[in-house]
């Protein structure tokens, strides 16, 4: 990407004041920089919920983590993040008006294909919401209750049980079923909540 | 594309255009909204100070109201 494009890019995303948007837009543009060096990064968590579901959730900074093996030197990261005039690093860097935390290797257990949205910089990818969904049960419920993970499970399911984001219910369960998670029944229960509280039919009990 | 009502939806195979996931923005806020309405956004994290510093107190700008996306 030329200098003259990043430049117009980066004047957009500072100007930009709806975070969804500015987020969206940010992933854009710095998935295409980090690909120009073989590196794909993917928006994750909070961050990816947000994308997903609009479910003012997401708090001022995004989250992303590389798809592919190995990330750049840190040498390498700061001269990407140099061209968005990003301050700090090697990991955490504020750049255009919020935060942009790069986490490391994303952390998938769906075989499912990463979500991906075409957007003005760039297409960017993010996280399966299969995974999303069995991690946000399994954070409700640890160790007490979390009402926001919960409540960020809830938008999940509602938005996909109203077809907004195609969801594989089948993998869903595959997922919730594994020694890392083991928590299907926890998934079945809010599912069924969510399916019930919109008088939708509950994909993971059809009858 | 979500048959019934034509809401673009984001899909497992292939991508959805900027044009189609900005006109589905609308529709998956009120259907978040319908199972956990308002804004729920952690009250705090261990990322408060350097969020609050940028964002005025607050740990991120502000969300564009439903009827405005």
């Amino acid at each position: 990407m030329d200098v003259k494009k990043i430049r117009k890019a980066l004047a957009d995303i500072s100007a930009e004041q709806d975070p969804t948007l500015k987020s969206a837009k940010l992933a854009s543009l710095c998935s295409a920089l980090w690909a120009e060096h073989g590196v794909q990064l993917v928006v994750v968590g909070g961050s990816a919920i947000e994308i997903l579901t609009e479910g003012a959730y997401a708090s001022g900074d995004l989250d992303m983590c590389h798809v592919t093996a190995a990330t750049l030197p840190i040498r390498q990261r700061r001269k990407i993040m140099g061209l968005v005039d990003a301050k700090g690093g090697p990991r955490n860097w504020q750049v255009a008006g919020m935060y942009l935390d790069l986490l490391g290797p994303a952390e998938s257990f769906a075989r499912t294909p990463y979500r991906r949205i075409e957007a003005p910089y760039g297409s960017f990818l993010l996280m399966k919401p299969e995974d999303l969904l069995v991690e946000r049960v399994m954070m409700s419920f640890y160790s007490g209750k979390n009402q926001t993970a919960y409540d960020c499970a809830k938008i999940l399911i509602a938005v996909a049980l109203r077809h907004e984001i195609e969801m594989n219910w089948d993998e869903v369960r595959r997922l919730a079923n594994l020694p890392e998670y083991c928590n299907l029944s926890e998934c079945l229960k809010l599912v069924r909540e969510v399916a019930d509280e919109l008088k939708i039919q509950n994909p993971l009990h059809p009858d | 594309m979500n048959s019934k009502s034509k809401i673009p939806c984001i899909p497992i195979e292939g991508s959805i255009s900027w044009k189609d996931w900005l006109k589905g923005r609308r529709a998956r806020r009120e259907s978040s909204k319908l199972v956990a309405p308002g804004v729920i956004r952690r009250k705090s994290s261990s990322s408060d100070r350097r969020l609050k510093k940028l964002f005025n107190g607050e740990r991120g700008l502000p969300f564009t109201p439903t009827e405005k996306l």
